[in-house]
């Protein structure tokens, strides 16, 4: 068996496999594309044969997902950006020092790291609702997702201030640097892409936030997408192909980031999780 | 005065403010509530109670009551069915995937990369995906069962109580199954080659080769990712929410959901609270043995 053969075979078995496990995604935005009756049809079909592009139109004007993107879009920027603010440093000295402190210190954040946010829920809600936190019920929402997500956060992005050498940070200093000018003219641009990296799976995460939203947010005009097709999706719902087109709006902008940025995504997640 | 300041633009001050303050954050948002969580679950709390601090302690009575509650013990039971079965099902195929693209051919990290589109969709969408696939009459699985010849009638997997909690089994597996094969196959690219080089000389087959050199160099591997796997199924919340909502009579149900639906469905925040203790300690054991098989990656 020649290479050039054997190479053909594992790409055709490999690409059978990622069709078998991508299917439900493909099943998502062919369903959009079915008409009423042709969702319903058995044998059902796998191609559709008359296709309702105006189906996309239709659902974002009748279930407002302007609206709701729009606070899916302000949740995921404030979380990310407060937790890339807090978050940078202590991964930056995490990974600078290593003794007795640093080890209790990252001890302390890989085990807040796993506390289930269905769990956390409970206290943080009695908690805001005490100190009057959920009348601003967004923020509310930022700060317990940057709670939750900042440890992940600082795991992925220490790992990449490992792999800064801490020479040149020293020659910086030599230099004439202060701490402060070295940290931003000389570490912080070479961990750049490991950071931003990071920083996209936090705000793909925080993107499909549900349930601190879902929790602490009772008003609908400012709830974010993940609510709004939670509400979508009632008890004996048979709309479909619509509920398959608002997944399809919310999900492909995230799919495409990924594609895109694929190759740095996964070697950035295994970095921090594993090695 | 001056002192402290320079101390802060070029000296240890810079670290110590670097990491105090997203400690600081840290333990107000995440160790408070940790802490009010205890306490909520030896209090009496109700909607009135709910605005105020000082509330009546009861002791041990929301912890009798749960247990006295008759749905307790088979949503306990629901519980390890649901990480037992998730785990091994997310962990074998991640396991047969990750040894298939471990044979380097053209295009394998790349589409090995593209199965974690699975674990960056948001949770709802994955469950609404599968909500629709597993759906009764018009599910597009049960059309694939009957055609196979795997079953005869219908499954309604989401009202069936003897099936509603494998649907959202299933969903969780598939969403979990990719994750697990890219930390697998971090481990595996880890193993020395010469190693099955040299076993290949004396004769060892593939079966051999597997049992004798490539699972007990992965054995701190994969304990960290069966303590990770733990860890992100207690931790999965979304798909009960889009699939089952916990039904048919709870047959669905898991601690997780259950907490939330005690205290923001029924209002009884104190047995809401007193779930979530037992659950979270749990979970801390578990965080611990994945802290310890990857402690030396943590150290550096």
């Amino acid at each position: 068996m020649s290479d050039t053969f054997r190479n053909r075979l594992m790409l055709a078995v490999a690409l059978v496999l990622a069709a078998i496990y991508l299917f439900p995604l493909y099943w998502m935005y062919i369903t959009a594309l079915k008409t009423g009756s042709a969702m319903f049809a058995t044998p059902p079909k796998f191609w559709p044969s008359e296709p309702q592009w105006s189906i996309y139109a239709h659902v974002w004007e009748s279930r407002n997902m302007g609206r709701y993107l729009w606070n899916s879009l302000v949740i995921a920027f404030g979380s990310v950006a407060l937790i890339a603010v807090l978050g940078v440093g202590c991964a930056y000295v995490l990974a600078r020092y290593r003794n007795v402190w640093v080890d209790i210190g990252l001890f302390l954040i890989l085990m807040l790291q796993v506390l289930p946010a269905s769990l956390m829920v409970t206290p943080i809600f009695v908690g805001f609702s005490q100190v009057g936190l959920l009348d601003t019920p967004r923020l509310a929402v930022i700060l317990a997702i940057a709670a939750k997500s900042m440890p992940f956060f600082v795991v992925l992005v220490r790992a990449t201030f490992m792999s800064v050498p801490m020479e040149l940070e020293e020659a910086a200093l030599v230099d004439g640097n202060s701490r402060i000018g070295a940290f931003f003219n000389i570490v912080l641009p070479l961990a750049r892409n490991g950071i931003l990296v990071s920083a996209i799976l936090i705000f793909m995460q925080a993107f499909g936030e549900f349930v601190y939203s879902k929790s602490m947010i009772q008003a609908v005009e400012l709830q974010p997408a993940s609510v709004g097709l939670n509400t979508f999706m009632g008890p004996n719902t048979n709309e479909w192909n619509n509920i398959m087109a608002y997944a399809t709006i919310y999900v492909t902008p995230i799919l495409a980031a990924f594609i895109l940025l694929q190759r740095r995504i996964v070697s950035g997640l295994t970095s921090g999780a594993l090695k | 005065m001056k002192r402290i300041l320079s101390s802060i633009t070029d000296g240890r001050g810079f670290d110590v403010g670097l990491v105090s303050l997203p400690l600081a954050f840290l333990f107000v948002l995440s160790g408070l509530p940790l802490v009010y969580n205890v306490v909520m679950s030896f209090q009496e709390v109700d909607m009135f109670s709910l605005g105020s601090f000082s509330r009546p302690f009861v002791g041990f009575k929301n912890y009798i009551d749960l247990f006295g509650q008759p749905e307790t013990w088979p949503i306990l039971l629901n519980t390890a069915i649901f990480v037992t079965a998730s785990i091994a099902g997310q962990f074998l195929i991640g396991f047969g995937l990750a040894l298939f693209f471990w044979v380097s051919f053209p295009g394998a990290s790349w589409l090995r990369g593209l199965f974690l589109v699975s674990w960056v969709m948001p949770g709802l969408v994955v469950g609404a995906i599968w909500n629709w696939i597993l759906s009764g009459d018009f599910g597009v699985l049960n059309f694939l069962l009957r055609e196979t010849g795997v079953i005869s009638g219908n499954i309604f997997w989401r009202s069936d109580p003897s099936y509603s909690l494998w649907a959202v089994i299933i969903a969780n597996i598939w969403l979990g199954t990719s994750f697990n094969m890219i930390l697998l196959s971090v481990g595996l690219s880890g193993i020395p080659k010469d190693l099955y080089e040299a076993a290949e000389l004396d004769g060892a087959n593939a079966f051999q080769r597997f049992w004798t050199i490539t699972l007990p160099m992965m054995r701190s591997t994969i304990g960290a990712i069966v303590a990770l796997g733990l860890i992100f199924t207690l931790q999965q919340f979304d798909l009960f929410a889009a699939i089952t909502s916990g039904g048919p009579n709870n047959t669905s149900n898991v601690t997780q959901y259950w907490a939330w639906d005690l205290s923001f469905r029924q209002y009884d925040f104190a047995k809401g609270a007193t779930i979530s203790v037992i659950m979270i300690v749990f979970v801390m054991f578990a965080s611990v043995v994945y802290v310890r098989s990857t402690r030396h990656e943590v150290r550096g």
